[in-house]
């Protein structure tokens, strides 16, 4: 790059609470590099709390954000409900009822 | 085998042995209070914002171990912490000459002429020669002591990666940067020796199995430093100067003095208070 | 500088949908399109804000090394470094908003030692006892916690989320603050005297923080960040907030609040107070003439200048790689 450099870059900071969990944003520092960065990102975002399980950073300018004019492609109607488990909450006592209707009956 | 002591109780039992761990102890509580309270009189002057809040980090922690230490002391009936902290005369200190040592010229309220080269190999010599010690301080004879140090070393292993990070980073970088990491560690190197002195009591120290002897902390010190200046590509200074005067026997500079009425001008107002 | 093009007053259709947008409530991200007066109250206000942190921690930082005890040592150690931390979370923002004029932190610090960005009034101020110390944090965070509470709010949402932090981190700040002067005030008559002492050197300076009336002769930008958004409440009401806390507080720890006209007028439901010399704030911040000032801006260029081989070195490996 032939910019004229005059500052560190940005390096957005990522953290995981438990291997389990999923990655969250914390913040952005300034740092020359990768190493740097991640050297400074504990102690700057996550003094109280709990140790995070792991960390990683991203320059900025390797991110992509949705620009401001595309954001609307993350609309969506709100009629979507078949996707959802509670959509379904009929079932259990469906089955219950089921279970008795169809009982084999006690022999005499 | 060396006896062991579970307990400030039964330390208390045995005055030799209690003398001789007081001793030790006092050694690594001032070696954590003086190089933290130089480290508190960086705060606000790092290089970088989020270097001048990593550093706090570690300030803190270390003044963490400092009064966890003095607790300790606490519950073998030598004072309380605070106390023995801010209220000793000063030839009653046994911190190492290293970490008392300025962080450069002027008052840090006024014209804080400070290095921050002298700042990276300082502490990380004084961080690696803790780990060192920490290790060793696992086995001791004294088991609150060998707890202590456990926990201590958890938290002690950012301190050491934090301070190789700056080295890595500046040792390949411009020429100025490597003549001042290079002129750092001869500042270094004059008082480095104070770290592996056990002090007059030193051969009852290893005698009791409290902590490993100091030339065995210097050997594997000196290994571990000169690899890291070599794959640095920096100047490996060879074999310190011996000591003329030790901290360990509460010998200490003016600089000392001074960081010693900053640290204990509020408290010593009036003791008994509380604040 | 960079002069505002599009601004509140033109009639470009772009500020009036922006408008709009604001007073539905709206978050503003960096990346979306602002009237150039929007972007420059934003920069002006969180540039001072974030510097004013930064200034802030020296004051307090005097006390650091000789906290009386190793618990308050610990303690005023993290609350100092917090100060700094939100200095980072600040600048940040800042920095992200001055990207697009070509300007860089290394800018913002120039700035400060020009003149032409000016940090709070309060951090000007001499810190000469152990009290002043705690009256810092428990006064003077007082203070800006009132403030940035109502900043939380803002339209702009970057700084929202960094005041979000912030918020956070205040809590500990405003205990902090309360356990050290419950200690001096509950204290020995020697720590009551200091306590008072400080009380009585800050009182105007905390009055001032909250800048002058709007009704007063020095003029603000509080109308168009208002319409902005970026603030929700003025001056007064700010110092108003302030002074349903602490008179209170003051009183209960057995201290005088050092105006003897002050009283609450229960009609009016507000503190009728004396004002304090706001010309003295102009003349404070405008031209670094406090009695620290320029101990303090000597401080940060001391920290500056002295470790510019260290950044030098650094942005030497970066552009190596980039
Ligand atoms: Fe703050
Ligand atoms: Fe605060």
């Amino acid at each position: 790059m032939s910019k004229d450099v005059k500052d560190y870059d940005v390096y957005e900071v990522f953290s995981q609470k438990e291997p389990t969990g999923k990655f969250e944003s914390q913040f952005s520092l300034l740092a020359p590099n990768a190493d740097v960065a991640l050297a400074m990102a504990q102690e700057n975002f996550m003094r109280r709390e709990e140790v995070p399980s792991n960390l990683f950073v991203v320059k900025r300018e390797n991110i992509h954000f949705m620009p401001p004019e595309k954001r609307k492609a993350l609309l969506r109607l709100d009629n979507k409900d078949y996707r959802q488990p509670s959509h379904y909450g009929y079932i259990p006592s469906k089955w219950r009822e089921l279970k008795e209707k169809n009982a084999p009956k006690a022999s005499v | 085998m060396v006896k062991k002591y579970n307990t400030p109780e039964e330390a208390k039992q045995d005055q030799q042995y209690l003398d001789t761990l007081k001793e030790l102890i006092f050694q690594l509580a001032d070696d954590d209070l003086l190089i933290s309270h130089r480290g508190s009189e960086w705060l606000g002057l790092a290089p970088h914002i989020e270097e001048d809040v990593a550093y706090s980090s570690i300030t803190q922690n270390t003044m963490g171990h400092a009064a966890m230490l003095y607790e300790l002391l606490e519950e073998l009936g030598v004072g309380k912490a605070d106390d023995l902290a801010h209220l000793r005369k000063p030839e009653e200190y046994r911190n190492a000459r290293l970490v008392e040592r300025v962080n450069g010229t002027g008052d840090y309220k006024e014209n804080p002429d400070y290095d921050f080269g002298y700042a990276i190999i300082r502490n990380y010599a004084y961080e690696l020669f803790k780990k060192i010690r920490l290790e060793a301080l696992q086995q001791s004879s004294f088991v609150p002591l060998a707890d202590t140090a456990r926990k201590i070393k958890r938290e002690q292993y950012y301190h050491l990666y934090h301070w190789e990070v700056w080295i890595d980073q500046l040792a390949h970088s411009t020429d100025e940067a490597q003549k001042r990491l290079n002129n750092a560690i001869q500042k270094t190197w004059e008082d480095v020796a104070s770290l592996f002195d056990l002090g007059p009591k030193g051969d009852q120290i290893v005698e009791y199995g409290l902590l490993e002897s100091g030339e065995m902390l210097k050997k594997k010190f000196m290994d571990q430093f000169k690899a890291k200046m070599e794959n640095s590509g920096l100047i490996w200074p060879g074999e310190p100067q011996p000591l003329s005067e030790t901290g360990r026997e509460g010998r200490h500079s003016e600089e000392f003095v001074d960081a010693l009425n900053h640290l204990s001008e509020v408290y010593k107002m009036d003791p008994q208070a509380s604040w | 500088m960079f002069k505002p093009e599009i601004t509140i007053h033109s009639d470009d259709p772009r500020v009036q949908e922006f408008l709009e947008r604001i007073e539905n409530g709206e978050k503003i991200e960096v990346d979306d399109w602002m009237p150039d007066d929007y972007r420059l109250q934003l920069i002006k206000l969180i540039a001072m804000h974030g510097i004013s942190e930064i200034m802030g921690a020296f004051p307090e930082k005097e006390w650091v090394p000789k906290a009386p005890t190793l618990k308050r040592k610990l303690s005023l150690m993290a609350k100092v470094q917090d100060e700094v931390g939100h200095g980072q979370l600040l600048i940040r923002v800042a920095e992200d908003l001055m990207h697009p004029l070509g300007k860089t932190r290394e800018d913002l610090i120039e700035d400060l030692f020009s003149g032409r960005l000016k940090f709070h009034n309060v951090f000007h101020m001499p810190a000469p006892s152990w009290a002043d110390a705690a009256l810092i944090g428990w006064l003077v965070d007082g203070a800006a916690i009132v403030t940035q509470k109502m900043l939380a709010h803002t339209s702009y949402a970057p700084y929202a989320r960094a005041l979000k932090r912030i918020i956070l981190e205040e809590r500990f700040h405003a205990y902090h603050g309360e356990d050290m002067v419950i200690a001096l005030g509950d204290g020995t008559e020697q720590q009551r005297e200091m306590m008072q002492d400080a009380l009585n050197r800050w009182w105007p300076a905390l009055l001032m923080f909250f800048g002058p009336p709007e009704n007063g002769e020095i003029k603000s930008n509080q109308e168009i960040n208002i319409r902005y958004k970026i603030r929700s409440k003025t001056n007064e009401e700010l110092r108003q907030e302030f002074l349903d806390k602490y008179v209170p507080q003051i009183r209960a720890l057995g201290l005088e609040v050092p105006d003897d006209n002050i009283y609450y007028d229960e009609t009016k439901k507000q503190w009728v107070y004396t004002h304090p010399d706001y010309t003295y704030l102009r003349d404070v911040i405008a031209k670094n003439q406090g009695p620290r000032s320029q101990n303090r801006l000597n401080l940060r260029k001391i920290g500056f200048d002295n470790n510019e081989w260290v950044r030098e070195a650094l942005l030497h490996n970066q552009k190596a790689i980039s």
